[in-house]
């Protein structure tokens, strides 16, 4: 800490701050055009300069340390002056065009020419004309509004690794554009919207609705991923018209990706549900609430009393809050008398807790959102954190920039294998044999921690299943060259510090609860605790919905997810289904959509009427994000508010509401009457479920090909998601939808030559389970002998061809590919 | 084309780290690749941009400050005519605009077939030789239309 004086006020700052950081903690405002605290001093606008006593130059506050016992003026009859004359200079050609800019009201630019500018300029020349690009999607660029700061070219290549603008030319005529002036494409996170301090950089949904001056702003957390980032949204006349970041706030401290920014227009799709629907004969018809909810009861409470309770199950969902989530767990349970619950994180997160549990014997593990920084070195596995987890990935970033040296393990080229000092390209689904491989290696050069080792169970027999992965073998299983892999193993046993991470979600199917255990097993063997794997939960609420009931009780005989929809044994007659889509989302939709077609009654309850919801006797409509209040905890376990700030579509009803007059209806009022009752239950609930720690173990596991693949299906089909999208539901994302619309089948150029299969044209796939048809184009990003899909698109039903392992992962599948048309 | 930075930045290369050598090998290989192929091909610039590990709108960002490289090809013959305030006053536009018509090409632009290319500049520091234009490395002074003649012939002849 170091102390200095500031406009006469005694102030402490951080070593190392400048003296623009020292004066805007502690709220002294120095005008600034070119600054950001995530990005380097820059010294471009000059507009921050102060007087430091003893010195005879002005001082740019942005570039200059604070210096111990500093005494600084940032407002004295000559900085005016001088900034007078800056900002009369930079109006000499910005345009202005305040009337017709969405920036105006909350520009840099106009509330520094307002505070400093002159009536009357000195200097005549010509005004910037040029035109706006407006070619690309969701992003303008109006280069005439530009001032040169370079925040957005900044932030775009240093801070999102990105790079994807320039300050392009030299002097009046430069302009902010991509390389060769083509049309912008990059990420669409928007960061460059946020620093643009002039209206050079605008949103195109965002644009002409509204003056900022007439917005409310309201901050509420991002539905999308588990990084739980906090959005502060516009709402004008009852609609939320726009998301931005806002430094200072949550955990994203001003960051956004652009599913938070520009995604959450989903809940204005025209798609949305707004009556209740009562299935006759093959139609929905439109109900009224008293009679859908009377239907639901009468055909719930027959079933019990012909089946009993375990006849009845439910799904919920890590897109609904705590509170829905835990109202679906109280009518299951206490309403219905079952215990056949669970959500889809069966398939993702629920297996990253036990594996967890299982290895370090401890409950609950929320991740650090800033475990990457200060690690020597950091280990991703086979996971693209910064498509997944776009703000836990920048973080990564950071950590590099910092000195921490990135090992990337996967089969495509990604931003981190890009920031990463050594890639190693494996073939997909083979990361637990390269952890093997890696564990093979630190186990025969005794290189790891002999004192802790010896405290964790199944150790001799987790010893001596390394013993076939040869640094050779294990090329052979991963692509990966063997000196690559002893390489990697012996930096990370070296290092003093270690961050191995991977993210395991319900749509990507190359890895597995193995790929989890082999990770665990290495952390153990390094002598390291459970903090330094780090594998975030996916969405929004996985995290909070885990831990508000969703799975059945271990002393009751209740099923999860696998029995009730995939087991041949046919128990189960009735399922209520809660903001889910079974059919789209989960493994082997053929095998799931039989199961649901031999159920007697099926409620869902949504914001849309998905694949599932089609299959239902009744359909609840739910108000979306955005229309109720609750919590959501992201995946680092904060309990965050997630706001009501419009009104509900249509008819739609808070999922909890639903819930409880459904169980009024069923003459149980769920001892709920608000929503702060639920909240004190959870909290109660919670508290109970604080289990004992248990002891640290080994688990033994081994590389197992994916699925067979043969001459009947030759390609193996790798699922993964993308950058724009999370889950299925941002694809009702309007603006989403502009950048990428398509479930694009990608496919290496030689297998397309050879299968004569042209860029564009429409294949048919198939794998044992059943086929698609996709339009395919052609690429170098993936290996020959492999074909690339996205997760997210409903249409698409990818997860018709995909298959459940007994152990709930999806794997890998073995498809064939031909022209759409013609037959085998 | 394969960079060997070390070798380019010679001495310099001890107090800098490898982002920064690399970003210090642009200038020198835009100027190789101007050489060879008299512009920068876009093919090339994306090839630098992979080989360097530099973002290519760094890298375009970068070559577009300077004015002496170019994106698009330029002509065998690059015929500059001086439009500074005395080859101005003794008629320099005459000058441009007979080119112009011969070669039907505009200020900054080259005919089809590569032939030449055609640029107006700042004066060139010999004003006592007004009107002045230069093809290539060769002054041709006080141009009158005979001179205008011959240099059209110049500039079409291989
Ligand atoms: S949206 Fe993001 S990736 Fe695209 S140019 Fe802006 S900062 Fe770069
Ligand atoms: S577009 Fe905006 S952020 Fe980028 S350089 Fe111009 S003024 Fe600065
Ligand atoms: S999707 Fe995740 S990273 Fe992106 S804004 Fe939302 S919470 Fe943040
Ligand atoms: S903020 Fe200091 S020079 Fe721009
Ligand atoms: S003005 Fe033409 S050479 Fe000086």
């Amino acid at each position: 800490m170091i102390n200095l004086e500031i406009n006469g006020k005694k102030i402490t700052a951080n070593e190392g701050d400048t003296i623009l950081r020292a004066s805007l903690n502690n709220d002294i405002y120095i005008p600034n055009l070119c600054d950001d605290k995530r990005l380097r001093p820059y010294g471009g606008c000059r507009l921050c300069i102060v007087e430091v006593e003893g010195q005879a130059r002005l001082m740019a506050a942005c570039s200059s340390p604070a210096v111990d016992g500093m005494v600084i003026q940032t407002e004295t009859p000559k900085l005016k002056k001088y900034r007078q004359t800056i900002i009369e200079l930079l109006l000499v050609h910005h345009p202005l065009e305040c009337p017709e800019c969405d920036k105006a009201g909350e520009c840099n630019l106009q509330d520094l020419a307002y505070e400093y500018g002159k009536p009357e300029s000195r200097f005549i020349r010509s005004r910037k004309t040029t035109k706006s690009d407006i070619r690309g999607p969701l992003i303008e660029l109006t280069s005439r509004r530009c001032i040169l700061c370079g925040k957005c070219v900044r932030i775009c290549s240093d801070h999102q690794g990105r790079g994807a603008i320039g300050l392009i030319g030299r002097g009046f005529p430069t302009v902010v554009q991509p390389a060769f002036g083509e049309t912008l494409e990059c990420d669409y996170c928007g960061q460059c919207l946020d620093v643009c301090p002039t209206g050079a950089i605008l949103s195109k949904p965002y644009k002409f609705t509204a003056r900022s001056w007439f917005l409310d702003e309201q901050d509420s957390i991002c539905p999308f991923c588990g990084v739980g980032c906090t959005l502060t949204l516009g709402i004008r006349e009852g609609k939320i018209l726009r998301a931005r970041g806002e430094q200072g706030k949550g955990v994203n401290d001003g960051n956004l990706c652009g599913r938070g920014r520009f995604g959450i227009d989903y809940i204005y799709s025209k798609k949305r549900l707004t009556t209740p629907l009562i299935k006759k004969g093959e139609e929905f018809v439109t109900a009224s609430w008293e009679e859908a909810l009377a239907h639901v009861a009468k055909s719930l409470t027959n079933i019990i009393k012909k089946y009993g309770p375990a006849a009845v199950g439910a799904i919920g969902s890590p897109r609904c809050t705590n509170e829905d989530n835990f109202a679906l767990n109280k009518f299951i349970r206490e309403v219905v008398g079952s215990d056949n619950i669970e959500s889809s994180a069966a398939f993702g997160y629920e297996k990253v807790q036990k594996v967890m549990t299982a290895a370090f014997g401890t409950n609950n593990h929320p991740v650090n959102l800033e475990s990457p920084l200060g690690k020597e070195i950091i280990f991703a596995v086979e996971s693209d954190l910064s498509v997944t987890h776009p703000i836990f990935g920048l973080k990564i970033l950071e950590a590099t920039r910092e000195g921490s040296r990135l090992i990337t393990a996967d089969s495509r080229e990604t931003k981190l294998t890009r920031h990463s000092a050594d890639w190693l390209k494996l073939m997909d689904g083979t990361s637990v044999a390269l952890l093997n491989g890696i564990m093979h290696v630190i186990t025969e050069d005794d290189l790891f921690n002999k004192e802790t080792v010896t405290g964790i169970a199944n150790f001799d027999t987790f010893l001596a299943s390394l013993k076939e992965y040869t640094p050779e073998k294990t090329a052979e299983l991963t692509g990966v060259p063997a000196a690559k892999i002893i390489e990697t193993a012996k930096a990370l046993a070296a290092a003093k510090s270690r961050l191995i991470t991977l993210s395991l979600s319900l749509s990507e199917n190359t890895k597995g609860s193995a790929a989890i255990k082999a990770a665990a097993n290495l952390v153990n063997l390094l002598g390291e605790g459970a903090e330094s794997l780090q594998i975030p939960a996916e969405y929004s609420n996985t995290y909070g919905s885990y831990n508000s009931g969703l799975r059945p009780d271990s002393n009751k005989p209740g099923k999860g997810l696998k029995e009730m929809l995939y087991d041949s044994e046919s128990f189960l007659k009735a399922i209520y289904i809660m903001g889910e889509d079974p059919v789209i989302n989960f493994p082997n939709s053929t095998a799931v959509t039989e199961k649901l077609k031999s159920l007697d009654f099926i409620v869902v309850q949504d914001i849309f009427l998905t694949a599932t919801a089609k299959m239902a006797d009744v359909v609840f409509p739910a108000s979306s994000w955005g229309e109720k209040s609750g919590t959501f905890t992201n995946a680092s376990s904060i309990d965050q508010e997630v706001l009501k700030l419009v009104d509900p579509t249509g008819q739609s009803v808070s999922d909890w509401m639903i819930l409880k007059n459904l169980s009024l209806t069923m003459g149980s009022d769920l001892g709920i009457k608000k929503l702060a009752d639920i909240q004190h239950e959870l909290k109660s609930y919670h508290e109970k479920q604080k289990a004992p720690e248990g002891v640290k173990a080994f688990l033994t596991v081994h590389h197992g090909p994916a699925e067979e693949i043969d001459s009947r299906f030759p390609f193996k089909l790798v699922i993964r998601d993308i950058l724009q999208h999370s889950g299925s539901m941002s694809t009702r994302s309007k603006s989403l939808d502009l950048v990428i619309s398509e479930a694009l089948l990608k496919l290496n150029t030689e297998d397309a030559e050879r299968l004569a299969i042209r860029d564009s044209s429409h294949v048919k796939l198939s794998s044992k389970n059943g086929e698609i048809y996709l339009k395919a184009v052609i690429s170098e990003d993936v290996p020959m002998g492999t074909v690339f899909v996205p997760s997210h698109f409903p249409y698409a039903r990818i997860n018709t061809l995909t298959q459940l392992t007994p152990e709930g992962d999806a794997v890998i599948a073995g498809v064939n590919i031909e022209h759409a048309g013609k037959s085998s | 084309m394969s960079l060997k930075v070390d070798e380019i930045i010679g001495v310099v290369s001890s107090v800098l780290d490898e982002t920064q050598k690399k970003r210090g090998t642009l200038i020198h290989a835009f100027q190789e690749i101007q050489k060879e192929q008299n512009y920068l091909p876009e093919e090339e610039l994306v090839k630098l941009s992979k080989e360097l590990d530099i973002p290519m709108s760094d890298v375009y960002s970068t070559a577009t400050f300077y004015k002496q490289f170019y994106f698009t090809p330029r002509g065998r013959k690059i015929v500059k005519v001086c439009t500074g305030t005395a080859c101005h006053v003794r008629g320099a536009s005459k000058v441009m605009d007979a080119l112009k018509n011969e070669f039907n090409v505009g200020d900054g632009e080259t005919t089809e077939d590569l032939a030449m290319t055609l640029e107006s500049v700042g004066c060139i520091g010999c004003c006592g030789l007004a009107p002045v234009a230069t093809i290539n490395e060769g002054i041709i002074g006080e141009i009158d239309s005979p001179k205008l003649s011959k240099m059209i012939e110049d500039i079409k002849e291989d």
